[in-house]
C-alpha cells in the first residue's frame, strides 16, 4: 500500500512538470496549428540558462522566471520569423515539424558544443522533506506542484475572464472568424508563443531543478510525455492538457513502481501512440477538432 | 427479370447517423441500367452523404446496397471502383504532382504493370498495354479538347479542366455506374453544356449515372428519373418537369 | 563503403517517403533491424562466446543466409510499423508517431538486457565475419565489391518500383489518397508493400554495416540518424532517386567525411582547445545537417533534383 501512495505522490510531482509543458506545447498548437517539436530543446535551452545563473548565485525561482522569459522571446521569433512565412507559403505541415525537428537538432547540439555533455546540475535543490499521508517529497517538489497549479489557475483566468484570452481562445478555434470580428490574429498569435514559451522555459527549469543531473538530451527526453499528456487531453486543449499530465505522470511512476523502472518513460510513448491509434482527438478535443488531425 | 433488366443500382433503407444528426432516414431508390439519374433536394437534405455511403466512403448503419446484381454494402471504395462504381467528387480531386495524362493512366484497370510480376517483370511485360493505355488516353484528351494540356501538371490546371480531368479519369475505369457529386460545379454555362452533353451520349451508350445536382436546368436536360431527397428521406420521384409542380417538393425547398 | 549502405537505406527512405508519400520517420528501425537479425545469425550461441553477453537466438549461418535474414528482418519491422501508421492521420502527426515509435523502439531494446543485450550491444567476434581469414586489406576491398554489388542489385530493382505503371500509382497515392482509392487503389495494401520493400533495403543496409562494423548497439541508431538520411533524401531530391543518391554523396560525403578533415583546420582545432571540447567537429556536423535541411525547405523544397516529368512520346493524337 505503501507502494501505492508513494507512486501517486511521485506521480503528482511528476505530472505537474509534465502538465507545465504540456499546456504550453498544447497552446502553440491550438493557435498556429503546428507540432513544435523544437520545444524540447528550449527546455533544455532554458535549464542550461538556469545553470548559467543559478552559479552566479541567482534564486532557483527567479530563474524560473527569467529563463521563462528568454525562451518566450526566442519562440516568439522563431514563430514569427521562421514557422509562420512558412505557413503562409503553402508548405505542407510535415515539411513544418521537419524544421522544428531540424531546428531543436541543431538547437540541442549547439548547446553540446559549447556546454559540454557532462551532466550538470543545480546541486542540491530540494529543500526539507515532508512526509504528507505516507509521501517522501522534497520541498522543492513540493514548490513545483503549488507553482503549477498558481499558474493554471493564472491561466485559467486569463483564458476567461480577460478581452485578451477570450480573443485568444477565439483565434484559436477559429482564426478566419476571428479575423472577421476584427482580432488582430497575427498579435494574437504572438502574445500565445510569448506566453506558452515561458511556460516552455519556466518548465525546462523546473525539469532541472527536480532531477538529480541533467544533460543536453534532458528537453527531448520530457517532451514525449508532455506530447503524450497533451494529445491524451486533446491537442489544443490546455485544459486536457492539465488533465493529461496528471494521467501520464501517475501511470508512468505507477508502472514504474510496479514493473521494470526502466519502463518509465516506456509507458508516455505507449499512451502517446495508443491515443494517436485508438482516439487522436484525445478526452477532451472536440469534434471538430479532427478536421486537423485527419488527412 | 433477367439480370439484364435488373436495376443497375438498388438502395434499400439506407439510413446514417453523422455526428449526432440523422443525415439518412430510410432511403429507397434504384438507378436503371442506361439511364441518368438525378438525385436533388434542398441543402442539408442528406443526398451528398447518401453519395459517400454508395460510394464506400462510408458505411451505413442500415440498410442495403445492391449494385449490378451484387450486394456490395459497406465495401470499401477501392472494390467498388473496380466493380464499376466509379465516383467523382465535388471539389476536383487530381493528382497533382502527376501529368494530365499519367492522371488518366493511373487509372487504367488492371494494369498489368501494377502487379508484382509486373513490376519485376519490367517494360517488356507491361509495354504493349501501356501504349494501349496511352492512346486510349490521348483519345478521351481530344474529346474534351484538352490535348494541348497532355504534359502539364495537373496542380497548374484550371478548376474547370481539373474538373475536366476528374471527369476522364472516372471514364478511363470503363464504368458501369458513375457517381457524380456536383459535376457542374464552378463550370461556365458552354462548359457545363458540353459535359451535359457528353453524359447523354455515355448514357446512350450504356453507362449508367447518378448525379447530385443543385443546377435543376441540368437535371432537367439530361435527367431521366430524379430523386428528391429532403431531411434525410426521400420525398418524392418522377421526371422533373412533373415534380416542379408537385407541392412537397415546392415546399421542401422553400422551407428547406 | 559507408556511402553503399547510406545509399541503400536513403533509397528505401525515399521510396517510402519521396514516392509514395509515406512519412516514416522510424525507418532507423527497420536498418537496426536488420542489424541485430545478421548479428544473431552469425554470433554463435552464447556460452561459445564466453557468456559475456545476452542475447535470444545465437546462430552460425554463412554469410548470404545472414544477409537475407536481414533483409526479410527489415521487412518485416517495416510492415509493423506500417501498421502503427496506418490510420488515416495528418502527415506531421504521422511523423511525430513515428518518431516516438523509432524513440520507443530504442528504449525497450535498451530496457530489455535477454532481448538483444541492452544497452550494450551485441558485438560479433571478427573470427566470424566474412573473409575474415584473408588479409585485412583484401577483407576490406571485398567489403566494398560486396556493398558495390548491392547497392547495383538495389538500384535495378527500385528503378523497377519507381519507373513505370507502380510508380505511377504509388505517386498518385502520395499526392491524393482518397482519390486513388476511388480508382480503385487498394491504399493499404499498397503501404503495407511500399514499407515492406523500403524496410527490406533498411534491413539490407543494416546488416551490411553490422558486418564490416562487427558491432551494434541502441547508441547507433539513435532517432535523428532517420533525419540525416532524410535531409539527403530533401536535399536530393524527394521522388527522385538519382537526386536522392546525388544528396546521399553530398551528405555522406561531404558532412560525415568532410567533418573529419576540419579536424586539421588549425582554427577550429584552437577553438576546441579553448572551449575545451573534442568531438567539437561531430557535433558541428548534426548542426550543419539541421541548418541544410531548413534551407532547403525554405528555398528549395522539391531539392536539388526535383521529380522528372514523365513524358509519353509517341504518335500525336
Amino acid at each position: 500500500m505503501e507502494l501505492l501512495i508513494e507512486a501517486i505522490g511521485f506521480g503528482l510531482a511528476a505530472g505537474a512538470v509534465i502538465a507545465l509543458g504540456a499546456v504550453g506545447f498544447s497552446l502553440q498548437f491550438g493557435i498556429s496549428n503546428i507540432l513544435n517539436i523544437t520545444y524540447g530543446s528550449l527546455m533544455t535551452l532554458a535549464a542550461y540558462i538556469g545553470l548559467f545563473l543559478i552559479d552566479r548565485g541567482v534564486n532557483p525561482w527567479a530563474t524560473l522566471a527569467i529563463a521563462g522569459v528568454i525562451v518566450g522571446l526566442v519562440s516568439v521569433a522563431f514563430q514569427r520569423w521562421l514557422l509562420a512565412p512558412l505557413a503562409r507559403r503553402g508548405t505542407r505541415p510535415f515539411a513544418i515539424v521537419i524544421v522544428t525537428v531540424s531546428a531543436g537538432v541543431i538547437l540541442q547540439y549547439v548547446i553540446l558544443a559549447v556546454a559540454g555533455p557532462e551532466t550538470q546540475s543545480y546541486g542540491d535543490q530540494g529543500g526539507q522533506t515532508f512526509h504528507l499521508l505516507g509521501v517522501t517529497l522534497a520541498a522543492s517538489q513540493v514548490a513545483i506542484v503549488v507553482l503549477a497549479v498558481v499558474l493554471m489557475l493564472a491561466l485559467h483566468l486569463l483564458l476567461t475572464q480577460t478581452t485578451l484570452g477570450q480573443a485568444m481562445r477565439a483565434t484559436s478555434s477559429n482564426r478566419i472568424l476571428a479575423q472577421s470580428c476584427g482580432i488582430d490574429t497575427d498579435r494574437m498569435s504572438d502574445v500565445t508563443w510569448l506566453l506558452s514559451g515561458w511556460l516552455c522555459g519556466a518548465t525546462g527549469v523546473a525539469l532541472a531543478i527536480t532531477t538529480a543531473g541533467f544533460d543536453f538530451s534532458i528537453g527531448q527526453v520530457f517532451l514525449i510525455p508532455m506530447i503524450a499528456a497533451a494529445v491524451l487531453g486533446g491537442v489544443g486543449q490546455p485544459y486536457g492538457a492539465m488533465v493529461g499530465g496528471l494521467a501520464v505522470g501517475l501511470a508512468s511512476e505507477l508502472a514504474a513502481a510496479y514493473s521494470n523502472p526502466a519502463y518509465r518513460e516506456v509507458v508516455a510513448f505507449a499512451i502517446l501512440i495508443a491515443v494517436l491509434l485508438i482516439r487522436p482527438r484525445g478526452l477532451f478535443g472536440a469534434a471538430w477538432a479532427t478536421r486537423r488531425l485527419m488527412a | 427479370m433477367t439480370v439484364a433488366q435488373r436495376p443497375i443500382l438498388e438502395v434499400k433503407n439506407l439510413a446514417k447517423n453523422y455526428g449526432g444528426v440523422q443525415a439518412v432516414d430510410g432511403v429507397s431508390f434504384t438507378v436503371e441500367r442506361g439511364s441518368i439519374t438525378g438525385l436533388i433536394g434542398p441543402n442539408g437534405a442528406g443526398k451528398s452523404t447518401a453519395l459517400n455511403v454508395i460510394g464506400g466512403l462510408l458505411s451505413p448503419a442500415a440498410g442495403s446496397v445492391v449494385f449490378d446484381g451484387v450486394d456490395v454494402t459497406g465495401q470499401p471504395m477501392h472494390r467498388l471502383a473496380r466493380r464499376g462504381l466509379v465516383r467523382t467528387f465535388q471539389l476536383a480531386r487530381v493528382f497533382g504532382n502527376l501529368t494530365t495524362i499519367e492522371n488518366l493512366l493511373v487509372a487504367a484497370p488492371s494494369h498489368r504493370g501494377d502487379s508484382a510480376i509486373g513490376i519485376l517483370a519490367g517494360k517488356r511485360y507491361w509495354g504493349d498495354q501501356e501504349r494501349q493505355m496511352v492512346a486510349q488516353a490521348r483519345e478521351l484528351l481530344a474529346s474534351f479538347g484538352m490535348t494541348d494540356r497532355e504534359d502539364e501538371y495537373a496542380r497548374n490546371l484550371s478548376g474547370g479542366q481539373k474538373r475536366a480531368v476528374e471527369t476522364m479519369r472516372a471514364l478511363m475505369m470503363k464504368p458501369k455506374l458513375l457517381l457524380l457529386d456536383e459535376p457542374m460545379a464552378g463550370l461556365s454555362p458552354s462548359l457545363s453544356r458540353q459535359l451535359e452533353d457528353m453524359f447523354l451520349k455515355l448514357s446512350a451508350d450504356g453507362l449508367s449515372l447518378l448525379l447530385v445536382e443543385h443546377g435543376l436546368d441540368t437535371v432537367e436536360r439530361i435527367c431521366g428519373k430524379v430523386v428528391v431527397m429532403a431531411q434525410g428521406k426521400v420525398l418524392s420521384e418522377g421526371r422533373m418537369a412533373e415534380l416542379r409542380t408537385r407541392r412537397e417538393v415546392q415546399d421542401a425547398y422553400v422551407i428547406g | 563503403m559507408y556511402l553503399g549502405t547510406n545509399l541503400l537505406a536513403a533509397w528505401g527512405l525515399n521510396l517510402e517517403f519521396g514516392v509514395a508519400g509515406v512519412a516514416n520517420l522510424a525507418f532507423i528501425v527497420t536498418i537496426a533491424a536488420g542489424a541485430y537479425a545478421y548479428t544473431i545469425f552469425t554470433i554463435g550461441s552464447p556460452t561459445s562466446n564466453g557468456n559475456f553477453q545476452q542475447y535470444v537466438g545465437g546462430f552460425t549461418f554463412p554469410f548470404p543466409i545472414a544477409l537475407a535474414a536481414g533483409i526479410v528482418a527489415g521487412a518485416v519491422v517495416g510492415v509493423l510499423i506500417a501498421i502503427t501508421g496506418l490510420k488515416r492521420l495528418r502527415q506531421d502527426y504521422q511523423a511525430m508517431a513515428m518518431l516516438v515509435v523509432s524513440l520507443m523502439a530504442a528504449t525497450v531494446v535498451s530496457a530489455d538486457t535477454p532481448f538483444l543485450n541492452g544497452n550494450a550491444g551485441l558485438v560479433i567476434f571478427p573470427s566470424f565475419a566474412p573473409f575474415s581469414d584473408q588479409d585485412p586489406e583484401v577483407q576490406r576491398w571485398a567489403f566494398v565489391g560486396i556493398v558495390f554489388v548491392a547497392c547495383a542489385g538495389a538500384y535495378f530493382l527500385l528503378r523497377r518500383f519507381t519507373a513505370g505503371p507502380f510508380g505511377r500509382t504509388l505517386r498518385a497515392m502520395r499526392d491524393d489518397d482518397l482519390a486513388a482509392q476511388a480508382i480503385g487503389k487498394d491504399v493499404v495494401r499498397l503501404r503495407l508493400a511500399v514499407q515492406a520493400v523500403g524496410g527490406a533495403f533498411g534491413g539490407l543496409s543494416g546488416a551490411l554495416l553490422v558486418a564490416f562494423i562487427s558491432g551494434w548497439s541502441p547508441s547507433a541508431w539513435a532517432y535523428i540518424e532517420t533525419l540525416a538520411l532524410l535531409t539527403a533524401v530533401i536535399v536530393g531530391g524527394m521522388g527522385n532517386d538519382r537526386g536522392v543518391t546525388v544528396g546521399m554523396f553530398l551528405i555522406g560525403i561531404l558532412i560525415l567525411q568532410g567533418v573529419q578533415f576540419l579536424n586539421d583546420v588549425p582554427a577550429l582545432k584552437a577553438l576546441e582547445s579553448y572551449v575545451n571540447r573534442t568531438g567539437l567537429t561531430h557535433d558541428l556536423g548534426w548542426i550543419v545537417l539541421g541548418t541544410l535541411t531548413i534551407v532547403f525547405i525554405w528555398l528549395r523544397p522539391q531539392g536539388i533534383f526535383p521529380e522528372r516529368r514523365p513524358r509519353y512520346g509517341g504518335q500525336t493524337s
